[in-house]
């Protein structure tokens, strides 16, 4: 049954126009360039879906900016040129991986200062518990006080 | 030594804070727009009704309303009526121009067959001049005043409040007390 409403609303929406026309792109460059466009595009954000690159979104605006990033490839610009104009207009967020410049270091190196971070604690840990131990005084955890009814069975079990 | 392990830490809990505000403090869907204020990337294209050729540089002298729109996209189709308005109320004062945005010629001509367009619809093939403008979808509406410079855009159907404040910014603040209220 909701097989057949799927269908049904799928062919209401054909017949009513109500879908974007699937557009023909640019026609794939040389494999060498068109490797390049590919790279590019994966590292471009699709500006209607979530957290997709252009290069792996169907959608009609991310096939429209593939095809310029194709344009500028086959017109000779360079890398830089192709993200510095995909930059000038929709900012630094086009970017899935932000240049490492000022506050964005924090995105590359935090997690590795972290690492280190959680790393120093537990090797602090590991050297403190050992010392502490022995300047409080304290019995050793594994070698509790023998209980006394304990010792008594054990004396009679080796008479 | 306490205290400076406390102090590392709550500037640490402090930056995590800073950071998180700032990552949840924004709308993940708004896309950046950079061009506010910049010059209108040049575009020459033909018009769907009548093959002839419209340059963004021809139109200088009067502010250019520029929206981009598709026949699949419902928004678009609602925000038709607030568009013909526009065009009755501002189109002496400015250069009103649509530019179908992934569609094909056919649907846009289909579209304003039935609809009605009293402005130039530009062909813009593969959406090459969408993406010079910085579009992030349909409809957006892009306010270019009379030197060229783009001074704002609106993102989503425009309502008739919108537009008006819209004119009145691209206008200044003189020619603005012309405009109808």
């Amino acid at each position: 049954m909701s097989s057949l409403l799927v269908a049904l609303s799928l062919s209401i929406a054909t017949l009513s126009g109500a879908f974007a026309p699937q557009q023909a792109g640019s026609a794939p460059l040389e494999p060498a360039l068109e490797a390049r466009v590919q790279r590019l595009g994966k590292q471009l954000r699709c500006a209607t879906c979530q957290g997709l690159s252009i290069a792996d979104s169907p959608a009609s605006m991310a096939r429209a900016q593939l095809d310029k990033v194709r344009e500028m490839v086959s017109a000779g610009k360079s890398d830089d040129d192709i993200r510095a104009y995909f930059v000038a207009r929709y900012g630094e967020w086009i970017l899935l991986s932000p240049k490492p410049v000022g506050f964005n270091w924090l995105v590359w190196i935090g997690p590795a200062l972290l690492l280190i971070f959680g790393f120093a604690v537990i090797i602090r840990q590991i050297r403190r518990t050992p010392s502490t131990a022995m300047r409080s005084g304290s019995p050793p955890v594994a070698a509790p006080a023998e209980d006394e009814y304990v010792r008594l069975v054990r004396s009679e079990l080796e008479k | 030594m306490k205290w400076k392990i406390t102090l590392a830490l709550s500037a640490a809990c402090a930056a995590l804070v800073i950071v998180l505000a700032k990552g949840f403090g924004r709308d993940p869907h708004e896309v950046p727009f950079m061009l506010r204020g910049q010059p209108a990337p040049p575009f020459a294209l033909k018009t769907l009704q009548s093959g002839e050729i419209v340059s963004l540089e021809k139109l200088r002298g009067k502010p250019v309303v520029l929206n981009f729109w598709s026949t699949w996209c419902g928004p678009c189709r609602a925000e038709h009526p607030v568009l013909d308005w526009a065009f009755r109320e501002y189109g002496t004062q400015a250069h009103f121009l649509g530019a179908v945005f992934e569609d094909t010629e056919e649907n846009a001509l289909g579209y304003i067959g039935r609809a009605g367009s009293p402005y130039p619809q530009l062909v813009d093939p593969k959406s090459q001049m969408a993406v010079d403008y910085g579009v992030a979808g349909v409809p957006e509406t892009y306010f270019i005043d009379a030197e060229g410079i783009i001074r704002d855009k609106f993102v989503g159907p425009i309502s008739r409040g919108a537009f008006a404040a819209q004119m009145r910014s691209v206008m200044g603040p003189r020619a603005s007390a012309e405009l109808p209220k």
